[in-house]
């Protein structure tokens, strides 16, 4: 191996689905061979029966459905505000100046923390579970955004003044155009953030979506479904993830090295 | 009445965290004619640079003022098109797109901003390139669109700081030739900050020298070189003794600048 060179497409697939096999391999290996306890890991198979049962008997589609839409409703609502809060933060110091301090303290504020406060206010339907999203997602989407905003070439904003643009013309056709390829990463980052708080939020107080259904195995120590369960969010983050990356190629081709 | 007068300009930059001033220019007058092709020459960290964009209006200057047409430079302006030495082409737009980014500032219509796109396109010879991004092009195409870009506006001056100081030898002796015939063609007011000698002599009709840090002009040299001119011009006698005369003025300020640095 030579440091930083590149490898050929078809040997870097074969490697990347070499560690799933392996991964798999070694779990098989751990229960199907009795080294652990049935009780605490179920083996694949067990799990992939597990997953099955659910999707036809306990209408698992629905949970990932309920799921699927608190993440994205929570998320698109976070980024309506925080990105355009942001892109005024990165172009306009005083702003930054009024809201930056606030906005770094309130993101170390745990969002799964505000859960107990958010059921209190808003009860446990569907507001809390989208409140714990947006409490998430917000105050990182809006400091990111702001620092990519702030991060403009100054040289390009130079050029476009000295080529007649004023302030505005340069916040829409400089500022705006030259952050976007980032704020959409920013946006894929924290989606899959996202992901995280609202298994959190649906395992208090939720009466659907995949944490609920992962607690309730919990209580029927049933680890297949739990483990299924756990999967089936990677593969779904996974899905966004390259929805993701594939809509940004395609939107910002003058971006790609 | 002079195109563009600079009147006892002067910049000093304050001291870092209470750390002494930085006298970056001395007072500095220099009247531009309508027209004139002017290149400012001077070593490294004379403040040419600043005094170059002070002109345009990205920098303020701690006295003096510089007045266009007769009018007071107060901010930076679609009159004043500039070059830089960075390449600063908007990496989302395509060649056309850049070329198009003040003419569209300025709400002209669709069509006429596409017959001054194609004629600034063939004026810096790069039909064919209309349609792509800047990352797909040679450090010499972009210039030459940054060019293109800045003329394509119709600026009353245009200021180029060290366009060509980051492309190699061969490329920058083109580029030369191409902005000269250019100038010849449209005449256009210019001022043009290079710290290369020959590239100084063979663009102008006056150099202006400039002194180490603290900037200030030095001396100035007429340079009544015949037009249209060729590359080779750069091998004639003519040529060789304003070379000789400039290099010397050059060197002492070089070696003064060593001495601070």
């Amino acid at each position: 191996m030579t440091p930083l060179k590149p490898i050929s497409r078809g040997r870097r697939v074969a490697l990347g689905v070499a560690f799933f096999v392996a991964f798999v391999a070694a779990w098989s290996v751990a229960t199907l061979g009795g080294f652990v306890s049935k009780l605490f890991l179920a083996d694949p198979l067990t799990m992939l029966h597990e997953g099955w049962l659910l999707f036809v008997k306990y209408g698992f589609l629905k949970d990932i459905g309920v799921t699927v839409w608190r993440v994205v409703g929570g998320f698109v609502l976070a980024s309506i505000v925080a990105v355009p809060l942001g892109i005024a933060m990165g172009a306009y110091k005083p702003i930054e100046a009024f809201f930056e301090p606030f906005v770094s303290f309130a993101r170390y504020l745990p969002a799964s923390a505000f859960i107990p406060l958010l059921i209190l206010w808003a009860g446990i339907g569907e507001t809390q579970k989208l409140l714990v999203i947006f409490i998430g997602s917000f105050f990182q989407i809006v400091l990111m955004v702001a620092m990519t905003v702030g991060a403009t070439r100054r040289d390009l904003v130079e050029a476009a003044y000295t080529l007649g643009a004023d302030a505005s013309g340069v916040v829409r056709r400089v500022l705006l155009p030259s952050s976007s390829p980032a704020i959409a990463e920013t946006l894929r980052l924290v989606l899959g953030w996202a992901w995280t708080y609202v298994i959190v939020a649906e395992l208090i107080g939720a009466s659907s979506g995949i944490g609920h259904m992962i607690t309730d195995s919990q209580a029927l120590l049933n680890t297949g479904q739990i483990i299924f369960g756990i999967i089936v969010i990677g593969v779904i983050g996974l899905i966004s993830d390259f929805a993701f990356k594939w809509a940004n190629q395609r939107l910002y081709p003058w971006a790609i090295n | 009445m002079s195109k563009l007068a600079i009147e006892n300009v002067a910049r000093t930059f304050p001291g870092v965290r209470g750390g002494a001033a930085t006298v970056a220019l001395q007072p500095v007058s220099l009247a531009v004619a309508d027209n004139d092709f002017i290149t400012i020459l001077g070593p490294s960290g004379c403040g040419k640079s600043t005094l170059l964009r002070i002109v345009a209006g990205l920098d303020t200057p701690t006295a003096g003022r510089v007045l266009l047409d007769g009018i007071p430079v107060k901010a930076p302006g679609a009159d004043r098109g500039m070059v830089f030495q960075s390449y600063t082409l908007f990496p989302w737009l395509t060649v056309g797109e850049n070329i198009a980014f003040g003419l569209r500032e300025k709400r002209m219509p669709e069509a006429r901003q596409k017959d001054i796109v194609a004629r600034y396109v063939a004026r810096v010879g790069l039909e064919g390139f209309e349609h792509h991004y800047p990352k797909m092009l040679s450090g010499g195409m972009q210039q030459r669109t940054a060019i293109a870009r800045a003329l394509a506006n119709d600026p009353k001056i245009l200021l180029l700081d060290e366009p060509f100081g980051a492309l190699d030898n061969q490329t920058r002796g083109l580029m030369q030739e191409l902005l000269l015939g250019i100038w010849e063609a449209e005449t256009k007011t210019v001022l043009f900050v290079t710290h290369d000698i020959e590239e100084a002599i063979f663009m102008a009709n006056r150099v202006v020298v400039m002194s180490a840090r603290p900037g200030r002009l030095k001396a100035e040299v007429a340079v009544s070189l015949p037009h249209p001119r060729h590359y080779t011009l750069k091998t004639t006698p003519d040529f060789s003794a304003l070379k000789a005369r400039l290099t010397e003025e050059i060197r002492v300020e070089a070696l003064k600048a060593v001495a601070v640095a």
